[in-house]
């Protein structure tokens, strides 16, 4: 209930943020006017219009996991409403766990309202639905998912101005999960060593990128939904391991 | 009666990192608060009432001591499901309404439906919240609805003990004087307040006891009628023959004569006695022995200032 409460709180917080919404209206705007960018290249217009959807989806939602989970501790800190809620008998746990959720249902609905956009106007264009387009949005989902779980870990202990870039670099190096791990057989031991830290420390955010798949149809997967399911079991464990960190730094933190 | 409080030694010192410095916000802190006590505790800006409130809410936590709130260790999730708190200048969620607001905390004390509505609807009556705004946003109401919505959450889960941090600064005296009257109606429910303040007429009003700190360090306690007690004495007298009057002078500093009377405005309690002889030695006659009750604020001041207060 508490846990809920604070969640509910949270949620209607975030979808009140004007910086949330403008970058909600501005990706949707992208998706919808996707079809117009296919003069570009009208033999692929499809190919372009899946990418270019895709994209938004993740550029959006990156930055909308990011700005919504670097803020929703710190604020209540700035803001003192923390001392309000935390005087209650609330557990910093449920404190932790319901400011969590409540960033996760804000990207849900974001993410969702730009999944919907998308594939209707994919519907539109193609004349038909497709389905497997919602593989990517689903796998973008729990991507940021597990990126929001870093940056409230990072909120427990660090500013939002470096927890931005923090969890900005983070991502970047974590999709690039192909290369850390070509490192780890690197020759030169500290390299190896370095990039073996590296690799096995920082989420895996490539293993969810599976926009190449979706939008070239010769690109395979085998076993596809194991390959799904893999990934959205690794995103579930490694939040919980972070909230888990994150419960422990801010049970000892004073406010 | 059981202490609603009971403070040991508490102690919370800051490290400045810059300056590698170590700072005491509070200084062995020892006293207890009992239960159904409106207890006022005073100290000025920075002296580390807020502090000290955060201990106890375990909001921060305390480099030495020990502490209890209604006979539980600090932090203990029972003991918070009995006590309230309203923090100095309030800030609450401003996109919700007054009701959602409290609807919020009623739900993280886990009341349930239909009992949290009714709750809301008695402390939005109680806090005397004009109907009109209890579903308006909270962004649009004035300091004093604001103070009000803050003591409605206080009182959402009906507690044994309240902390109330600051409840009535800044706002217009109507609005103070309504604010001052729901916590005297509070202490008179039976329950326990931990009322921090600087407006020292309405500790003096509301209060039963009270403590002065001074950089974290406890400087006087005890109940208001003791504190405030008269230490100067006011004399009058009649029939004194002019060459007593020096004498009266040199031992109790200021004498006034007029008509054939003399006062003596304050005089220290212990020498009341030396005054008496002196005027009965010289054949006059004592009209008046008037003991000078101070007031929490002269009392407040001088412990203070005694202690390098500045």
């Amino acid at each position: 209930m508490v846990t809920m409460a604070i969640a509910k709180q949270t949620l209607e917080d975030m979808l009140r943020r004007k910086i949330l919404l403008i970058l909600l209206i501005v990706a949707l705007g992208m998706i919808a006017l996707g079809p117009s960018v296919g003069f570009l290249s009208p033999r692929e217009s499809s190919v372009v219009l899946r990418s270019m959807g895709l994209a938004v989806i993740l550029i959006a939602g990156l930055l909308i996991t990011i700005l919504s989970g670097i803020q929703v501790i710190p604020t209540e800190v700035e803001r003192r409403t923390i001392y309000t809620v935390l005087s209650k008998p609330v557990q910093r746990y449920e404190f932790v766990l319901g400011k969590f959720l409540g960033g996760i249902f804000t990207v849900f609905v974001m993410i969702a309202a730009m999944g919907i956009v998308f594939l209707g106007v994919l519907a539109w264009q193609e004349r038909h639905f497709a389905p497997d387009m919602l593989k990517g949005v689903l796998l973008t989902f729990f991507q940021m998912m597990l990126l929001g779980a870093m940056a409230i870990f990072f909120s427990t202990f660090a500013t939002p101005v470096v927890n931005f870039f923090l969890s900005f670099s983070l991502f970047i190096v974590g999709n690039m999960s192909a290369v850390t791990e070509s490192l780890t057989s690197n020759k030169n031991p500290v390299t190896r060593i370095l990039a073996s830290i590296v690799h096995f420390l920082i989420p895996n955010f490539g293993n969810f990128n599976i926009q190449n798949k979706l939008i070239h149809p010769e690109v395979t997967i085998s076993n596809e939904t194991v390959f799904i399911v893999q990934n959205i079991v690794y995103a579930i464990i490694y939040s919980a391991v972070l909230l888990i960190l994150a419960i422990l730094v801010f049970d000892r933190r004073e406010v | 009666m059981a202490a609603a409080i009971s403070i040991k030694g508490l102690t919370k010192k800051y490290l400045d990192v810059w300056n590698k410095t170590e700072i005491t916000a509070v200084d062995n802190l020892n006293l207890e608060v009992e239960e159904g006590e409106v207890f006022g505790f005073l100290g000025r800006n920075g002296a580390g009432k807020t502090t000290t409130i955060k201990m106890l809410l375990g909001l921060i936590f305390p480099t030495e001591g020990e502490a209890s709130v209604l006979g539980k260790p600090l932090g203990d999730i029972e003991a918070k499901a009995q006590v309230s708190y309203l923090p100095e200048n309030p800030y609450f969620y401003d996109n919700m309404s007054g009701w959602d607001v409290l609807d919020f905390y009623g739900r993280l004390f886990r009341i349930g439906e239909p009992e949290r509505s009714k709750r809301i609807q008695k402390v939005l009556e109680d806090v005397r919240l004009d109907p009109k705004a209890w579903k308006r946003p909270l962004r649009g109401y004035s300091k004093g609805m604001m103070q009000r919505i803050g003591i409605a959450q206080a009182l959402i889960n009906d507690p044994k003990l309240l902390f109330l941090d600051e409840p009535t600064s800044g706002l217009d005296p109507i609005a103070h004087a309504e604010l001052r009257d729901i916590i005297v109606n509070v202490g008179k429910q039976g329950k326990t307040v931990f009322l921090s303040s600087h407006q020292l007429p309405d500790v003096e009003m509301v209060c039963s006891r009270v403590s002065i700190i001074h950089r974290g360090k406890l400087l006087a306690m005890g109940p208001i009628s003791e504190l405030t007690a008269g230490e100067k004495v006011e004399i009058q007298a009649e029939g004194i023959q002019n060459g007593v009057l020096e004498k009266l002078q040199s031992l109790t500093g200021a004498v006034e004569q007029s008509q054939g009377r003399i006062r003596i405005p304050a005089t220290d309690a212990d020498k009341v006695s030396d005054v008496i002889d002196i005027v009965r030695g010289a054949k006059g006659k004592i009209i008046s022995v008037i003991p000078h009750k101070r007031t929490l604020e002269e009392v407040f001041v001088d412990t203070v200032l005694k202690a390098g207060g500045d």
